[in-house]
């Protein structure tokens, strides 16, 4: 009877499990990337032959075992930064990014230094 | 010398701020359809529409100076529309076609009305070869060199300035 149950968990649960994991992975790249010929919509949100057919290289792309990384990289070389909502750090944008750290540390020095000057007074 | 007064050091933080978010922001805000430009174009290999026996890969190095490549298709307007462009040009450079998931009987009836301008036509059937080369549609035109460089794309149906503007690249 255990040996029923092992069996059937293995032939059904786990590769069901390993499917949907992939589904989930598959839509949350979709969501990650905009479409570029649509107003506004994501991959996950489209239907225009673009979106089709980046769908399917995508497709192939996580059979082939590529990672996320690995399919970011393949569509930012051919469509730029912009196709993806959630766009990687880059050079250019670094600053934009430290600048409210900057300015924390910054004023967390002011306010320190004031807060010795009053102290020694 | 004077100390900068408090008023004046907050204007020039918030200007700093504003430039270098304003530069920041702009870098990354817009999609640019040139972004293959001077790049080499990525490996394919087309299947002819008419003999799937037949291969062509693309790019070629050192064979054409230029090469130009189209992207069409038999129920695409536009692409109906800048063909007599592409039937000029087919004297001045060689033009390989990339048939964009079109039925072979309406492409080739398309090309037999409308004559044939390409030196090898492929056949796209599920739009990854379109992708590869980083298309978002059609019609698309590249112009790439003996290097394998894309040196010009076109977004969208050809027209006569865009004609004269590939005229001149290749002269």
């Amino acid at each position: 009877m255990r040996n029923i149950f092992l069996i059937i968990l293995f032939v059904f649960f786990i590769p069901a499990q390993l499917a949907m994991a992939s589904a989930e992975r598959e839509i949350n790249i979709y969501k990650n990337i905009r479409c570029l010929v649509c107003q506004g919509q994501s991959l996950n949100d489209s239907n225009s032959d673009f979106a089709v057919d980046l769908k399917k290289v995508i497709k192939k792309k996580i059979i082939n075992k590529e990672t996320d990384k690995e399919i970011y990289k393949y569509l930012t070389e051919r469509y730029g930064d912009w196709i993806l909502f959630d766009p990687p750090l880059k050079k250019k944008t670094l600053l934009l990014w430290a600048l409210p750290l900057i300015t924390l540390i910054g004023g967390l020095f002011i306010l320190g230094k004031r807060l010795v000057f009053h102290l020694k007074q | 010398m004077k100390k900068p007064s408090k008023i004046s050091l907050l204007v020039s933080v918030t200007v700093i701020f504003f430039v270098i978010f304003y530069y920041s922001l702009k870098a990354n805000n817009k999609n640019n359809p040139n972004i293959m430009l001077n790049k080499p174009l990525p490996a394919i290999e087309l299947t002819s529409l008419v003999n799937t026996n037949l291969k062509q890969e693309l790019p070629l190095i050192n064979r054409d100076k230029y090469y130009l490549i189209n992207i069409w298709s038999s129920w695409c307007v536009p692409c109906r529309e800048e063909h007599s462009i592409l039937m000029k040009l087919k004297d001045k450079i060689k033009i390989y076609g990339i048939n964009y998931k079109d039925k072979k009987t309406n492409a080739t009836a398309f090309l037999n009305k409308l004559g044939n301008p390409f030196y090898f036509t492929g056949s796209d059937k599920d739009g990854s070869i379109s992708i590869e080369i980083g298309a978002y549609g059609i019609p698309e035109t590249y112009v790439v060199n003996s290097q394998g460089l894309i040196i010009f794309k076109h977004v969208g149906p050809l027209n006569k300035k865009i004609y004269l503007r590939i005229s001149e690249i290749i002269k």
